[in-house]
């Protein structure tokens, strides 16, 4: 059997590739795709724990974040969409009027 | 376990290297031409792929939305029996709310395919 | 006492949003005026229903959720800034071209991700308050559907806002590892006690506040706050400036309260809340300097304020936080209004130029916007000026002298913005003819509620402090 410690590792790994992605990247959906990246790193890092501590409640933790998730899902793609209708992109720099 | 672990760092790293090689050791000479999709001289029809239209985005939307809200089901079951008269209580307003969501998804035409 | 009787307030509250999203596509009236009077009415029942719990202390759902003072002190803060909210904006959606029904459910779904967030200890029920309030936020702000700017600040809203979450659920998972739990007390037990896993707990802690520093816009993660602040409706506005920082203060109130008692351990935490309140509130104060837009400038102070309401939480005075908390909703609330006053159909007039000779073309808006921003820059006879010297002598009891210096410093930056909008309003020529809508009876009533406030607050502040005290009974003694 792994040890929980590598899967912990590996969520703190793609924690930070989700970081990474979300900094390097000029897309509003590839950005939001980084962000779920990096909820489903801690999704990972709380089934390892659940795993590592022996008790259940992690397991339920994760239930209630994938559920946030698509609802943040759902919300995000609305409002990309209607970016897309307005400005016909979804370039981080085609869309900015506000400074800063 | 160490074993396992150095076969991948040397699979891994060598399947990266192999494709990073073209890459850093190839000449690049790039011009228009080369950029588009095809080389074939003629001009294409059309600009890109095709993007799908908008209306399966709110289906598979809405699809993602009931389908996850429905696993909380799972965890409900578990308990059920212990908790007898209280989880079914907790579980109809439970489904009230996602019946208010679908009638008012419902009501706005969501569900409309031709509009 | 465990009773299910204690969920009625919140759950009149969800009830009453779903309700409401039913009502809007089944009539779908032109006029949705109706939908806020509707909306109106579920808040005073709730109220009431809040105001009978009041000393009986009760919890539900196994302990997750309570409804002591504490909670009922802050569900009457979410409430009346949501009422207000809902008042000034009734005119304002049909003005501005935002006329949909949801946006009254969807406000009180953000009220109800308040409630939750306030009336909890457990880290979990919290992070699903926080996204309930987050997601009806990011909405809200993209509530102007032809605006350009409306959609971009609920962009930034929205991608920053869920980055911030996804810290929190990280952070989340390393305490929930050292502690095998996610009550905050057990957290706090662990941290002190775990001596081979501090460092994870600690790398935890820090990302868990990372995500609240974001969501109530403290300094290092304050950057997206002028850009939503500006480009969201303006009611909206309002909203983000107040009900995310009652809330997220209220989860420090509970958290730190419990956390300052855990004597060796607290102090790393100590210098890097402190670093933060510093640079919120130089940051906050000294970038508003150079703003012109009247929206960016709020933005900027209510961020300031943000780090004055730190320095509370730092004294570990909770009812001078608490007290700042009221007259800054009061305040802010009126400062708004004011700006909502001066616009008429599909118009606002926002920039700086367009206030100059307001204080004679409209002597009544006038003189009530400028009431709100001596309060806010904290001039004797207003409330402003009580909150921030109950702050700042509680901080000078605990011995913090330097951060006291550094917000009287900040403070003395902040009264020259607020006063530049009053010299643009009585000491400038006009610079071009401003026409506004002033059939607008709800927007008046709230001004006038926020000035007698502001008023009774600065010079009567006893019932209050009373209230306040009661309600800081129910934390838990140590």
């Amino acid at each position: 059997m792994i040890q929980p410690i590598y899967f912990i590792i590996l969520s703190l790994i793609i924690f930070v590739l989700g970081i990474i992605a979300f900094f390097i990247k000029r897309d509003l959906i590839t950005m939001f795709m980084a962000v779920e990246v990096m909820l489903n790193a801690a999704n990972l890092a709380f089934i390892a724990l659940t795993k590592a501590i022996g008790i259940i409640d992690g397991q339920i933790i994760v239930l209630f974040v994938i559920t946030v998730a698509a609802a943040e899902a759902a919300v995000g793609l609305a409002i990309i969409l209607l970016i897309f209708r307005q400005k016909k992109t979804i370039r981080t720099e085609d869309i900015q009027v506000m400074k800063g | 376990m160490i074993e396992l672990f150095l076969v991948f760092l040397i699979f891994g790293s060598l399947g990266i290297l192999l494709i990073l090689m073209n890459k850093i050791l190839g000449p690049r000479k790039t011009n228009p031409k080369k950029e588009k999709p095809f080389e074939c001289g003629s001009p294409y029809l059309q600009d890109k792929v095709n993007t799908l239209p908008i209306k399966y985005y709110l289906v598979a939307v809405l699809f993602l939305l009931f389908d996850i809200e429905v696993v909380f089901f799972f965890p409900w079951a578990m308990i059920f029996r212990e908790m007898q008269p209280k989880a079914f209580i907790i579980m109809f307003f439970y489904i009230v709310i996602l019946l208010v969501g679908f009638v008012y998804a419902w009501k706005k035409g969501a569900f409309e395919w031709e509009r | 006492m465990n009773s299910i009787m204690a969920a009625v307030p919140l759950l009149t509250v969800v009830v009453g949003s779903l309700f409401l999203l039913i009502l809007e596509v089944f009539l779908n009236r032109e006029n949705k005026s109706y939908l806020g009077y509707i909306s109106l009415t579920f808040l005073v029942i709730c109220g009431i229903i809040c105001t009978s719990f009041w000393n009986k202390d009760y919890s539900y759902f196994n302990g997750s959720l309570h409804l002591d003072n504490l909670s009922i002190f802050f569900y009457i803060i979410s409430l009346l800034t949501i009422g207000f909210v809902i008042l000034i904006s009734l005119k304002y959606l049909f003005l501005q071209e935002a006329n949909h029904g949801e946006f009254f459910a969807l406000i009180l779904f953000a009220l109800s991700g308040m409630m939750i967030m306030v009336s909890s200890t457990d880290l979990l029920i919290i992070f699903l308050g926080l996204e309930l309030l987050s997601i009806s936020s990011y909405i809200l702000a993209g509530f102007r559907l032809k605006d350009v700017r409306s959609s971009e600040s609920a962009i930034k809203y929205f991608l920053l806002g869920s980055f911030a979450s996804a810290f929190l659920v990280f952070g989340m998972a390393f305490l929930f590892g050292i502690s095998h739990s996610t009550s905050l007390l057990a957290i706090v037990q662990h941290l002190q006690s775990g001596t081979s896993f501090k460092l994870i707990g600690f790398m935890g802690l820090g990302l868990v506040l990372a995500g609240f520093g974001f969501k109530i816009a403290l300094a290092p993660f304050h950057m997206w706050a002028p850009d939503v602040y500006e480009g969201a409706p303006t009611p909206v506005t309002t909203f983000f400036s107040i009900g995310p920082k009652a809330a997220g203060f209220a989860v420090f109130l509970r958290f730190f309260h419990i956390y300052w008692h855990s004597l060796e351990s607290s102090q790393a935490i100590f210098w890097l809340l402190w670093v933060i309140a510093v640079l919120t509130m130089i940051i906050g104060n000294l970038a508003a300097l150079r703003q012109t837009n009247i929206k960016r400038i709020l933005a900027y102070s209510s961020i300031a304020h943000g780090g004055y309401l730190m320095v509370a939480v730092l004294a570990q005075d909770y009812t001078s936080l608490m007290f700042y908390l009221v007259v800054y909703l009061f305040m802010n609330i009126g400062a708004f209004s004011a700006v909502i006053a001066l616009s008429k159909k599909n118009k606002e007039f926002l920039e700086l130029d367009d206030y100059s000779g307001i204080g004679f073309q409209y002597p009544w808006i006038g003189a009530l916007f400028s009431v709100f921003l001596f309060s806010l820059a904290g001039f004797p006879p207003t409330g402003g000026f009580l909150a921030k010297f109950y702050v700042f002598s509680a901080a000078v009891r605990q011995g913090l002298v330097p951060l006291v210096i550094i917000s009287v410093l900040t403070c003395l930056v902040s009264v020259f913005y607020y006063l530049r909008i009053i010299v643009y309003m009585y000491m400038k020529e006009p610079f071009h003819t401003v026409d506004v809508y002033k059939e607008n009876p709800a927007l008046f009533l709230v001004m006038f509620l926020c000035v007698y406030e502001v008023f009774q607050l600065g010079i009567n502040p006893g019932s209050i402090l009373v209230l306040i005290r009661q309600a800081l009974i129910s934390l838990p003694v140590f």
